[in-house]
């Protein structure tokens, strides 16, 4: 689905991302952990286009997309949530969604009804009692529901989600990770997951990166990365100090 | 030989002076990060203040010269920069732009209180009648003073930024100010420095180069506007290649007089300036997307079309009742507030919902009214004012598509100065004017004033009411969700290149249907309806009434067409509108919403008050 090779970022001075290879197959919840600053919003940003690989190739499914814009790279299937929050804050929840999916019906030849689109993805992710609250009113957590509701009204393939579980309290994130384990279920949509909720990423991941200081420094099913030294050395250690 | 000797002398001193009003812009553009719009106003007002101590109170031009440019502009600049900058400071460009521009419209207003235009003024040469001769070549000690200047500023800038401590840390503050901060450098300070020095150089610039024209308000203004675009050439921030497109544009324009064609003369070489800030414009690099761009604005929401069609509805009605009281005067102003209102809806969907700056909006009117006199009127030249507007939008939108901000900001000011000076000048005549007919309805007779006046009021409801069901639909909600977030829009694969063109365009052409009305209303047009300092003042007040709602472009409308009324009750304020507008916007600060939009705050509380009165009501009854 995803293949992501060699990719090398720097801003400056700081060297964000050093050659990092990795691989989203399909039908798979992948998670991306690693200690504050290591990379991973920039190797998301990468991933969509709104940062510029100094080196590297970013494939959709076999495509090179390197060199494509942001907006032609959804509209191959990639769809993302942002870990500082960017919802449309003139609008309601539902009309946020609405967007989406009404963009979508814009540029594909899907001619569902976005309402009805926007309406049934908001009561997935439990969000319909608030559809018509403006989001300027909502907590945190809340938000982050309706970046995943508006992320999935453009039907993506692969879905890159950047920490949807900070802001939510258990009972919310144990629905969290239900609602991602059941969006890959019948294999036809991929996931990207970014989280520092280690249970919740433990429970939903087939396949684990880890990344560190801009390098992938272990990759693997989870329970065999959660024993990798080099690891609990460098993101776990400093997690539990 | 000679001729290009003496024109490239001259083009040098026209490029020292372009020069040093673009490094003052430069300076406090890459320090405090604002760019200030009424850099040109400053020269003026130096300029004026110059000939009030030296010509008026007969001062000695030295003694003169040194308070305005050491004393009087650095001090302006200082308190410019704690009273209206430093509260911008990490305010997003629409707050500062509107800030800035609306400094540029308040010196205006004082200069044309200060020194009525009804007396000129003129400030001799400096050393009037000494020359000196080189190879036959005649030059006077004004040139060289001029010269002398700009190497002097240029050096000391030079020196300045590259040797003393406090140059070192301006320096410092450009490139991380919470690191200069620790260093023990207070930016707000070295900022404040910034503005004394920017404005000294604006006041010299504008000293220099009053003598070399006429002492006009306006006029000088928009000359040392010129030099914004050696600014951009230089790209804000970079010194020696502002200087470099400074000589350029002073070189370009005097060779031009010499050797090009009279037609060129007429038509373009007055526009050089502009257009030379046009391209510099484009070849800056987009704006790159970027996540963690949140406004937060707040906009009010928009009222279902049953309401908009019954506020509509009744808007006109009333309006036709009010119409027909009127005296012929005052039918003349309403009518003028509605086909404004008309403009000012353009802002709305263009600034308000679409978030884009435009200072050509009066432009897109003009080439509308120019469009219908051409077809000579009827429903049909009444497309065709949409049209011809449209087109022009669309060719600016694409061709500034990248730009956001200050940069589109700049790129609408030179589209409208060069348009002026290329087009409006001599399509629609300075002095003479064009006529432009009324559309006409069958059955309908909009010859007769209240007929068209209730006419005006139905086009202005009817574009409110399409404005809103926009806002409503789906076009709506994809122009608030990429002007909300452009990095989130790209990702649900909305192409803010079409999108940002397509509203443009449908902008210019609402503009253009209110300029023809325009026309319409008083029969004819001239090339001062459509200025672009009058744009501004446009913009400003859309501003001011709030620029997401129809009611405050209404409000704001009105107020722009009642201007003549209020200049008639204080004829000794100069010119009122300038002022008026100035100080609005002044008070306005950081608040972005707007007469209009404290109106539907007020309208949202009250009724989330009156629904929990009703829950609790409800609560106790159950
Ligand atoms: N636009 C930028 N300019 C300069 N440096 C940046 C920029 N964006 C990120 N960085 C730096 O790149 C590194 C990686 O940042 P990134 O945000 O990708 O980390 P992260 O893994 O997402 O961290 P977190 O868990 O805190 O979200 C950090 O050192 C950060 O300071
Ligand atoms: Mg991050």
């Amino acid at each position: 689905m995803l293949q992501v090779d060699r990719v090398e970022v720097r801003f400056g001075g700081v060297q964000a991302l050093k050659g990092v290879t990795l691989d989203v197959p399909e039908g798979a919840v992948v998670g991306l952990i690693g200690p504050n600053g290591a990379g991973k919003t920039t190797l998301f940003n990468v991933i969509t286009g709104l940062e510029r690989p100094s080196a590297g190739r970013v494939l959709l499914s076999g495509e090179d997309v390197t060199g494509l814009a942001p907006h032609l790279r959804a509209r191959k299937g990639l769809g993302r949530t942002f870990q500082r929050i960017e919802v449309f804050s003139s609008l309601t929840v539902h009309e946020n969604v609405l967007a989406a999916a009404e963009a979508r019906r814009s540029w594909s030849r899907d001619d569902a009804d976005p309402g009805r689109t926007a309406s049934d993805l908001l009561e997935r992710v439990g969000l319909l009692e608030i559809e018509h609250e403006r989001v300027d009113r909502l907590p945190t957590g809340l938000l982050r529901l309706v970046e995943v509701a508006r992320a999935l009204a453009s039907q993506p393939r692969l879905l890159l989600l950047d920490e949807p579980g900070s802001g939510l309290d258990t009972t919310e994130s144990e629905a969290l990770g239900d609602l991602l384990v059941e969006l890959v279920a019948d294999g036809s949509r991929s996931i990207l997951l970014v989280e520092h909720d280690v249970e919740l990423v433990m429970r939903v991941s087939s396949h684990l990166h880890v990344l560190d200081f801009g390098a992938i420094i272990a990759s693997g099913a989870p329970e065999q990365v959660q024993q990798d030294p080099a690891v609990q050395a460098a993101y776990l250690g400093t997690s539990a100090a | 030989m000679t001729t290009f000797l003496a024109l490239a002398i001259s083009g040098l001193v026209f490029g020292c002076v372009y020069a040093l009003t673009a490094s003052g812009l430069v300076v406090t553009y890459v320090t405090s990060g604002i760019f200030n719009f009424a850099h040109g106003a400053i020269g003026m007002v130096a300029a004026f203040t110059f000939w009030q101590l030296h010509i008026a109170w007969g001062w000695p031009a030295p003694v003169a010269f040194l308070v305005v440019l050491l004393v009087l502009a650095p001090l302006l600049g200082a308190v410019v920069e704690r009273i209206l900058v430093r509260p911008l400071y990490g305010a997003p460009i629409g707050v500062t732009l509107v800030a800035t521009l609306g400094l540029l419209v308040t010196l205006l207003g004082l200069a044309f209180l200060v020194w009525p235009p009804d007396t000129t003024r003129v400030l001799p040469r400096f050393f009037a009648g000494h020359t000196v001769t080189v190879f036959s070549l005649v030059i006077d000690w004004n040139q060289l003073l001029v010269i002398a200047a700009a190497v002097t500023v240029a050096v000391s800038l030079r020196l300045f930024f590259s040797r003393s401590r406090l140059g070192i840390a301006m320096r410092a503050v450009v490139d991380d100010p919470e690191l200069a901060a620790l260093a023990g450098t207070k930016p707000e300070r070295v900022s404040q420095l910034s503005w004394a020095m920017g404005s000294s150089l604006a006041a010299l610039a504008g000293i220099l180069l009053a003598p070399l024209v006429t002492l006009n308000v306006t006029d000088l203004t928009l000359l040392v506007i010129n030099g914004y675009a050696a600014a951009m050439i230089g790209r804000l921030r970079n010194l020696p290649a502002t200087v470099g497109g400074a000589l350029l544009i002073g070189f370009l324009n005097q060779q031009a007089v010499g050797y090009a064609p009279p037609w060129f003369n007429d038509y373009v070489s007055p526009a050089i300036p502009m257009i030379l800030l046009f391209l510099a414009v484009l070849f800056i690099k987009g704006e790159r997307l970027r996540a963690g761009s949140l406004q937060g604005l707040r906009m009010p929401r928009p009222p279902s079309l049953q309401r908009s069609l019954l506020s509509g509805a009744a808007f006109v009605l009333v309006a036709g009742v009010v119409g027909s009281q009127l005296s012929p005067a005052n039918l003349a102003i309403g009518g003028q507030g509605m086909v404004l209102g008309v403009v000012m809806l353009s802002l709305v969907l263009l600034s308000g919902y679409g978030g884009q700056v435009s200072l050509c909006q009066l432009t897109f009117a003009g080439l509308g009214a120019y469009a219908m006199a051409k077809a000579g009127g009827g429903l049909g030249g009444l497309a065709l004012a949409a049209l011809l507007p449209a087109a022009a939008g669309a060719l600016v939108a694409v061709t500034v598509v990248r730009l956001r901000g200050l940069f589109l900001a700049l790129a609408t000011l030179a589209f409208a100065q060069a348009m002026d000076k290329i087009f409006f000048l001599h399509a629609l005549g300075s002095g003479s004017s064009l006529e432009v007919p009324r559309p006409s309805l069958p059955g309908i007779d909009l010859q007769d004033d209240r007929v068209f006046f209730a006419f005006l009021a139905a086009v202005f409801a009817l574009a409110a009411v399409g404005v809103l069901a926009l806002r409503r639909r789906a076009f709506g909600r994809r122009l608030i969700a990429l002007n909300d977030s452009p990095a989130a829009s790209a990702t649900m694969g909305v192409s803010a290149t079409s999108t940002r063109l397509v509203v443009m365009a449908l902008s210019a052409a609402i503009a253009g249907v209110g300029g023809a009305l325009l026309g319409g209303l008083h029969g004819s047009i001239s090339n001062n309806d459509f200025l672009l300092l009058n744009s501004c003042v446009l913009l400003l007040l859309a501003t001011l009434g709030g620029l997401f709602s129809p009611t405050g472009a209404f409000l704001a409308a009105m107020s722009y067409a009642l201007f003549p009324k209020f200049q008639e009750l204080f004829p000794d304020l100069g010119q009122v509108q300038f002022l008026f507008t100035g100080l609005g916007v002044l008070a306005l600060g950081r608040n972005r919403y707007g007469i209009g939009g404290q109106l539907a705050d007020a309208g949202e509380k009250l009724r989330a008050l009156r629904v929990s009165r009703v829950r609790e009501v409800a609560r106790a009854a159950g």
